[in-house]
């Protein structure tokens, strides 16, 4: 039955995990052996990092089928690749980032650590996004939680770093332990921890209430990880006491896992098939799914949003905006459609792209000029017209406005809702987005429309650092203008979704 | 069934007798004369200042976080060692290579830990 | 009454107690002290459900080593005023309600759960399941994948622990 030898025959369909595992283990071995010399560990995390990306890829065209997975275990198809793909995508970038930052740079001698938690933490995700088994979420949710917690305290510097770490362990902690209780529950309930076998003895007549109190236990772990509202306490301390490279770390990658977990989640355990239109069937007797997704998604995304509006550091501003990017992204999911789940996909590369994005520049100024509050921002936009600009841009697509491509984003969430008939929902959210407007503009009525505070202050930057804003910024225009390669990309990666 | 059980009952009882014998033997056998004096804290020739409840240093924690994580992977290879001969016969070497792989990523751990002065008490 | 019956009242009557002292004292290390008791009453009754191997790791790793981390935890923060959480009746309050919904939820599963066909699982494999040697089978064979995840699980708690903790590097 369990036989070890397919595990090895299909070995194969774990090449990224194992790259990404090796490299973990050689950044701990440099980092042992040439002692004092860490210059050179970002490369060596980066070339791993650029070396499983293409595995990723080559994973994504595997068009392997259900019955195919490990053991049951994991699941490997065309979703999951894309979100290791955005995963590792964003950890190139986030080692790029750390490059330039100045907060890393100062604590150089833990190094080794920083890169080798990065690499825990992707290793963390990658099984995170491909788990069928409650065994396996709950391993591999703790490797994450985990190493981000570390990396959230790294540079010990202020009191406040260490602040975030120890609010992100007790809030993590909590709440891993209440997804525990309904992992156990629901152990208990069938006996098994396959998601699948879930859903088989679920269906054949299982006892509703007790399962629902489960499934919303466990949603508890994984909304935490995604920042959806009411486990969202966290995000705002955590984001702004974490160093920068960290946050967007955070806020793109980790949130990214999240999704693909919840989406694997609700797949595996609650539908029972896809029908011709593209509908998730879910299993008779499972959670409504739809009306809590629709009660959580609306509570995320208008809580960030009216927190958003008096924020003063633009870090626990950007916090507030993720938490409504994460009731933005639930929206897709409300639906519980194919098409839901290929917006969501298109708003996760758009999303990168653009949190990367403000981040990057948030951390390039705060490099130069020390600080994140807003009100330090005054005419920043002369002092640097350059990096001034890339943040319009990235703010803009924050907010959805054409023609970047946060509005394509946007575009196709709400088609995705109009086609599903829930138009209420549609217009809660456009008016979020009509909010949330407000506090993005702030910022930049503050760098461009006051007078800088220091009129000779000069910001200049670097040649690494003109590539990378660059890299981010031309995409958001680029992608907004000419959208069809997402879009297709987000629709292919769902053509081979669960048959 | 729950009969099986009665060696290890009876060796936790005679580790938990012993223990209170050698424990009880030094008052039932030394010889006792307290007095005020003697029974009085001493510090130094002069009466004890600040609290008795002294907050202990990080080090310490660091400690029982390593001595967690290796008993940890003690715990795992306890099933592996009673499994290893039959599993072996039926699919051989993989069984040794994934306790291996499993070993020398938590030994690279240990490695780190003792290079980085995870054990030093400075 | 047989021996197993005797010996289960007997661990469950003094978990339970050992459980309500503990979280009534006010000093949080004569709380521990119960702690241990308890699991070492917990490890009985696995004993008593035939899973020798947890009931040995229960006492090994959560009575070893987990409670040696809480001492030394609770003696790091040593709290100033000790009766601080005592005195707050709020807390107090919510914890209550948090223990009862738990336990209503527990006796809900116990006794109105009607399991369905599909899923009785015969009682000898039931029985056998807890033994260590149908725990390596799992382990080595089906559950390979997150055994190996469990071990980079430890390493990162590792190399976290030393960055926490350590002030100086070398």
């Amino acid at each position: 039955m369990e036989n070890l030898k397919t595990l090895v025959d299909s070995l194969y369909l774990l090449k990224p995990e194992i790259a990404i595992s090796c490299v973990l283990v050689l950044v701990i071995i440099m980092d042992l052996i040439m002692d004092k010399n860490k210059t050179f560990l970002p490369y060596v995390a980066l070339t791993g990092f650029i070396i499983t990306a293409f595995l990723v890829v080559e994973q994504y065209f595997f068009k392997t089928s259900i019955t195919q997975n490990l053991q049951k275990l994991l699941v490997i198809d065309a979703v999951g690749a894309f979100f290791k793909l955005i995963v590792i995508l964003a950890s190139c970038l986030i080692v790029y980032f750390s490059l330039i930052s100045k907060e890393v740079k100062e604590a150089f001698d833990r190094h080794g650590e920083y890169y080798a938690l990065i690499c825990g933490m992707v290793i963390g995700m990658f099984f995170m996004i491909s788990s069928a088994d409650l065994i396996m979420i709950y391993l591999s949710l703790e490797l994450v939680s985990l190493s981000s917690y570390v990396l959230a305290g790294f540079t010990k510097n202020s009191l406040r770093n260490s602040e975030a770490s120890l609010k992100y362990f007790v809030f993590g902690a909590m709440s891993s332990g209440i997804m525990l209780f309904g992992i156990s529950i629901i152990f208990g309930l069938t006996g098994t921890t396959n998601l699948l076998a879930v859903k088989s003895v679920m269906a054949a007549g299982g006892n509703s209430l007790t399962f629902l109190f489960a499934s919303i236990l466990i949603f508890a772990g994984i909304g935490y990880k995604i920042s959806a509202a009411p486990f969202h306490f966290w995000t705002p301390d955590v984001y702004e006491g974490a160093p920068i490279t960290i946050t967007a770390y955070l806020s793109i990658a980790s949130k990214a896992a999240g999704f693909a977990l919840l989406i694997r989640f609700i797949t595996l355990g609650y539908v029972q098939q896809i029908d011709a239109s593209g509908a998730w069937q879910l299993v008779a007797g499972s959670i409504d799914w739809k009306k809590f997704f629709t009660v959580i998604s609306i509570l995320t995304m208008t809580l960030g949003n009216f927190a958003a509006l008096w924020q003063d550091n633009i870090k626990r501003m950007l916090a507030y905006s993720s938490i409504a990017h994460a009731g933005y992204l639930l929206l897709g999911v409300v639906v519980l459609t194919n098409q839901g789940l290929s917006a969501v996909i298109l708003y996760f590369i758009v999303y990168a792209i653009m949190n990367l994005g403000a981040f990057l520049v948030v951390m390039l100024i705060a490099n130069k000029i020390g600080s994140e509050e807003i009100d330090d921002y005054k005419g920043l936009g002369y002092a640097t017209p350059f990096l001034g600009v890339c943040m319009a841009i990235f703010l803009i697509s924050l907010t959805g406005l054409p023609p970047t491509a946060g509005f394509i984003g946007k575009l196709y969430l709400f088609t995705a809702l109009i086609e599903a008939k829930m138009i209420p929902l549609a217009v809660i959210a456009i008016i979020n987005s009509v909010v949330s407007l407000y506090y993005y503009i702030r910022v930049l009525k503050h760098m461009f429309l006051t007078r800088p505070q220091n009129e000779d202050l000069v910001i200049n930057t670097s040649f690494a650092e003109y590539v990378i804003v660059l890299v981010l910024a031309v995409p958001v225009i680029l992608f907004g203008i000419y959208f069809t390669p997402i879009v297709n990309l987000a629709k292919n990666s769902v053509a081979l979704f669960l048959q | 069934m729950i009969i099986n059980y009665i060696p290890i009952l009876l060796v936790i009882a005679a580790a938990a007798g012993f223990a209170g014998l050698v424990v009880y033997s030094s008052t039932l056998f030394g010889p006792q004369s307290p007095n005020k004096e003697k029974l009085s804290t001493y510090e130094s020739g002069m009466k004890p200042v600040g609290t008795t409840k002294e907050r202990v240093s990080v080090k310490y924690y660091l400690v029982a976080m390593f001595f967690i994580i290796f008993d940890l992977e003690v715990v795992f290879v306890y099933p592996w060692a009673v499994q290893f001969k039959k599993l072996y016969n039926q699919y051989g070497i993989s069984v040794f290579i994934s306790m291996l792989i499993f070993l020398v990523v938590l030994e690279l751990g240990y490695l780190y830990v003792y290079k980085k002065g995870g054990f030093k008490w400075d | 009454m047989n021996l197993e019956i005797i010996l289960f009242i007997l661990f469950s009557v003094i978990a339970a107690a050992s459980a309500v002292i503990m979280i009534t004292r006010a000093n949080p290390i004569i709380s521990a002290l119960f702690l241990v008791l308890n699991f070492a009453c917990l490890a009985g009754l696995y004993l008593l459900l035939n899973a020798q191997f947890i009931a040995v790791t229960q006492i090994i790793v959560y009575a070893g080593a987990i409670m040696v981390l809480f001492l030394f935890v609770i003696m790091l923060l040593r709290p100033e005023h000790d009766l601080t959480l005592q005195k707050k009746s709020k807390i107090k309050f919510m914890a209550a309600a948090a223990g009862i919904f738990v336990f209503a939820q527990l006796v809900y599963i116990i006794f109105f759960f009607s399991p369905n066909a599909s899923q009785k699982t015969s009682v000898q494999s039931s029985i056998n399941s807890g033994t260590i040697e149908q725990i390596g089978t799992a382990i080595f064979t089906k559950y390979v994948i997150p055994f190996e995840a469990a071990g980079y699980l430890l390493l990162a708690a590792a190399i976290g622990a030393l960055v926490l903790a350590k002030k100086k590097f070398e």
